[in-house]
């Protein structure tokens, strides 16, 4: 059995290490100490007379800060151990470690105290397969430092290593000879400052002792003003303001600055997401915008100077069309993938439309929707121009980069996620139902502002027809009668792909299905097939690809259940949405910490426990963002007009809720709600089931 | 085909360029290293999605410096400027959201394809 690893994260920054505070190079998992998609430093491990040191106990005191406990040796002769070391590490633009070694004997204690250091300047894309760099290091004892140095061509990523007690330094790390007094005790800070050469970045060697103190105080007041600028929740049921204020905290930990945008904008998640990725982004900001409005704006913004300009196969790239992924390591730089800049996402032209749309609504914001006129309308230009590739009318997906470009360019994006219900693997093109679902509701939105803030009503007019135009058809051609939902996707020549997948929820969300067709959609959503009892599956239970630890193939992933949910209350399918938030706000109860990516779609009576996949990040923007939006929908959050509607509909034994200081265009409102079988009798405290 | 950056920039017509966003208006100055050391200076101008260009080594928005030879790699779609950015061949002072308006610039790669070339091409099967 592997051991529990431990992680602090701030951003695109974040370091892993095992229980002790070791870091040493696992093919299996992302160890060590990564930033801007590069892992600066490799091997971080702590001996005291050259022996490992044993773990205690641990203190994960905010996101961006860990304290180990530890005493020298293993746990067969520790007991009486005269010595303790606690390791308190924190993260922000670098690394810091505080070393404190406590004596704890009547007697002078003189101790070797070493830090083995070593960087491999890994890409993120080859954690599994690292490849041996020629790096370079340099130690300088007179000023204490170690520079770990890699270079190819102009490309220089740089660690550099300090210390504030005075300490050997040699290649392999620092070693400190000490006597530490009876009963007293020795610290050091150690800092690992991480250079990009080329980015107009800060001198990370200037007072490294005030940059660092300062960062570790600004980070922590910088928390508490973003969960002081969200909404406040009180509910009857102690976890739910627990649960409430671990998505938002998860959130604020997966912020990043960019090279080209002086903003903050949300990262995948942790470990193999620590990039930004357009559509995980995108739908964060939907979910998030009664909670926290400013990730929106930014994001946009960022979403739209990366705008597609051209036409690039090697990048899937097309004018208009908006990101799916950014990454800075040496993998993008050199082409090796092709994720300097990577467009290959159908869906993500369409969502940009969307959230601007929605961000209006919610903020008012009409100066953002102005500025952003023309690459929305690149985006909705997109749509017909370059993603319907056959010009039947449908937004469909193949890819140019045959190389490494994605072969599933939705959110399932895994490569045989997209598949027939016998297995088979459909041609290319495909289109894919939520993609026609996203378009759709793209050109409605996309009219309303053309109309309202464009000034021009023939673009709006064209938007709405062609909207029209796309349900009739789609609802035509997508529609399998014998089964009573919608068709997977279609392929080239038509032939639909019958596959039952959550994906039919996205239809709900976006406006796309006609009221009389939603119960039925909602029966299969909500049946044994596809409702595991967490959540909806990816992919439901008898056919012959289905599998429930499969990500795409059965797993039930919160970010999709929250649109799944908001889909399904939409259509008026209140039980059936307060069911859907019930089982995924019981998944994060069980699992305590940060809501996970996904978890297995094994039935829920089976498991009676949330089942955990090993590939699964946490945490996840998406899935912290997945939290908000239930939260939204069983209160039935709606901005109508310059005022905010509330129509709760809370899940069985959530008792009552009150969301209070929800911003807006209409300032602050409060919301409140309360469960039937509460307000049936009174308040009794209900249990959630 | 390949055309030099420098080629590019002279056949800039003064016409509308509906790709170039609205909103962004801005002066640009390309710094070219040449072989022998010197450097030249190119002066763009983006306004009303219009680019006028100009020989001038004035101060502007933002200033983008690389060897004439990554110039020439970005102009003729070898190079994408994102990854040209992240190996250091090019560094840019100034404001950064302007990089963006160049991409859009300069044509990309001349092998490249329209998705419904792709679309129509039933061979492919990928």
């Amino acid at each position: 059995m592997r051991q529990e690893l431990v992680h602090v994260v701030a951003g695109n920054a974040f370091a892993v290490s095992d229980a002790q505070g070791d870091m040493e190079i696992d093919p299996h998992a992302p160890v060590g100490l990564f930033s801007f998609d590069t892992r600066f430093i490799s091997r971080w491990v702590l001996t005291v007379d050259g022996e490992r040191l044993h773990a205690l106990s641990r203190d994960d005191m905010t996101y961006f800060e860990t304290r180990f406990f530890l005493v020298p040796g293993t746990a067969s002769h520790y007991v009486d151990a005269n010595v303790t070391v606690i390791r308190h590490r924190s993260i922000d633009d670098s690394f810091n470690e505080r070393i404190t070694v406590l004596n704890h004997s009547a007697e002078p204690a003189d101790l070797l105290v070493r830090m083995e250091i070593g960087a491999d300047f890994a890409d993120t894309s080859e954690i599994r397969s690292p490849v041996p760099r020629l790096t370079t290091m340099s130690a300088s004892s007179a000023d204490g430092m170690l520079r770990l140095r890699y270079e190819r061509e102009r490309f220089a990523r740089e660690a550099i290593v300090s210390t504030t007690a005075p300490g050997n330094v040699d290649e392999g790390g620092i070693s400190f000879r000490i006597t530490v007094p009876p009963r007293g005790q020795w610290i050091t800070d150690l800092h690992v400052g991480m250079t990009i050469r080329g980015e107009a970045g800060r001198d990370l060697r200037s007072s490294l002792e005030s940059h660092r103190e300062q960062a570790r105080h600004d980070m922590r007041a910088e928390l508490g003003e973003w969960l002081g600028r969200a909404p406040h929740l009180v509910a009857e049921r102690d976890i739910l303001p627990t649960v409430y204020e671990g998505a938002l905290t998860d959130l604020a930990a997966l912020r990043y600055v960019p090279l080209t945008y002086p903003g903050r904008v949300p990262v995948g998640g942790m470990p193999w997401a620590m990039a930004l990725y357009g559509r995980d982004a995108m739908v964060t900001c939907l979910q998030t915008l009664p909670f926290t409005p400013e990730l929106t704006p930014t994001t946009l913004r960022l979403l739209a100077l990366l705008q597609g300009g051209r036409l690039d196969d090697y990048h899937d790239e097309e004018p208009g069309k908006i990101l799916c992924e950014l990454r800075y390591g040496e993998s993008a730089a050199f082409d090796d993938q092709p994720t300097a800049v990577y467009y290959g996402a159908a869906d993500t032209s369409p969502l940009f439309v969307i959230l601007l749309d929605e961000y209006e609504r919610w903020s008012g914001d009409v100066e953002l929707v102005r500025e952003l006129c023309h690459p929305a309308r690149m985006a909705l230009d997109w749509i017909d121009g370059y993603g319907d590739l056959l010009g039947d009318g449908y937004l469909r997906y193949q890819r140019r980069n045959l190389r490494n470009g994605l072969v599933n360019q939705t959110w399932k994006n895994s490569p045989r996620a997209i598949v027939h219900r016998d297995g088979r693997e459909p041609g290319f093109p495909r289109a894919t139902c939520e993609l026609q679902g996203y378009a759709y509701d793209a050109k409605i939105r996309g009219a309303r502002l053309a109309r309202e803030f464009w000034g021009d009503p023939a673009y709006a007019d064209r938007l709405e027809q062609e909207a029209a135009a796309l349900k009739e058809r789609f609802n035509r051609d997508f529609w399998l009668p014998h089964r009573e939902h919608y068709a997977l996707a279609l392929e080239r020549d038509g032939t639909p792909v019958e596959t039952l997948t959550s994906n039919l929820g996205h239809l709900l969300w976006s406006g796309i299905v006609p009221a009389e067709r939603s119960a039925a959609l909602a029966a299969h959503l909500l049946g044994p097939e596809l409702f595991s009892g967490w959540g909806v599956r990816t992919m439901a239970d008898g056919q012959l690809p289905y599998n429930p630890v499969g990500a795409h193939l059965g797993a039930v992933w919160p970010s999709d259940n929250s649109l799944v949910a908001a889909g399904l209350r939409r259509y008026h399918h209140d039980d059936e949405a307060a069911r859907v938030a019930a089982g995924i706000f019981a998944v994060a109860e069980r699992l305590g910490d940060s809501l996970p990516e996904v978890i297995a779609g094994y039935p829920r009576p089976v498991t009676k426990y949330p089942v955990r996949l090993p590939a699964a990040g946490r945490p996840q923007s998406w899935s912290a963002g997945a939290l908000l939006m239930l939260l939204g929908t069983i209160l039935g959050l709606r901005p109508c007009g310059e005022n905010l509607l509330v129509k709760p509909a809370l899940p069985e034994g959530f008792g009552w809720i009150e969301l209070l200081d929800i911003p807006g265009r209409w300032g602050h409102s409060d919301a409140y709600g309360r469960d039937r079988s509460a307000a049936a009798d009174g308040g009794h405290r209900g249990r959630l089931r | 085909m390949a055309t030099s950056a420098v080629e590019q920039l002279e056949q800039l017509g003064p016409e509308r360029r509906p790709e170039l966003p609205e909103a962004i208006p801005g002066t640009l100055r390309l710094d070219m290293r040449e072989e022998n050391g010197r450097t030249e200076h190119w002066y763009l101008t983006v306004h009303d999605q219009r680019v006028d260009v100009t020989r001038s080594a004035a101060d502007a928005e933002l200033v983008i410096r690389a060897d004439r030879e990554v110039f020439d790699r970005i102009a003729g779609g070898r190079t994408h400027l994102a990854a040209a950015l992240l190996r250091n061949e090019l560094t840019v002072q100034g404001d950064m959201r302007l990089l963006t308006l160049l991409r859009r610039i300069f044509p990309g790669p001349a092998e490249a394809r329209h998705p419904r070339e792709v679309g129509r091409d039933r061979d492919v099967h990928r």
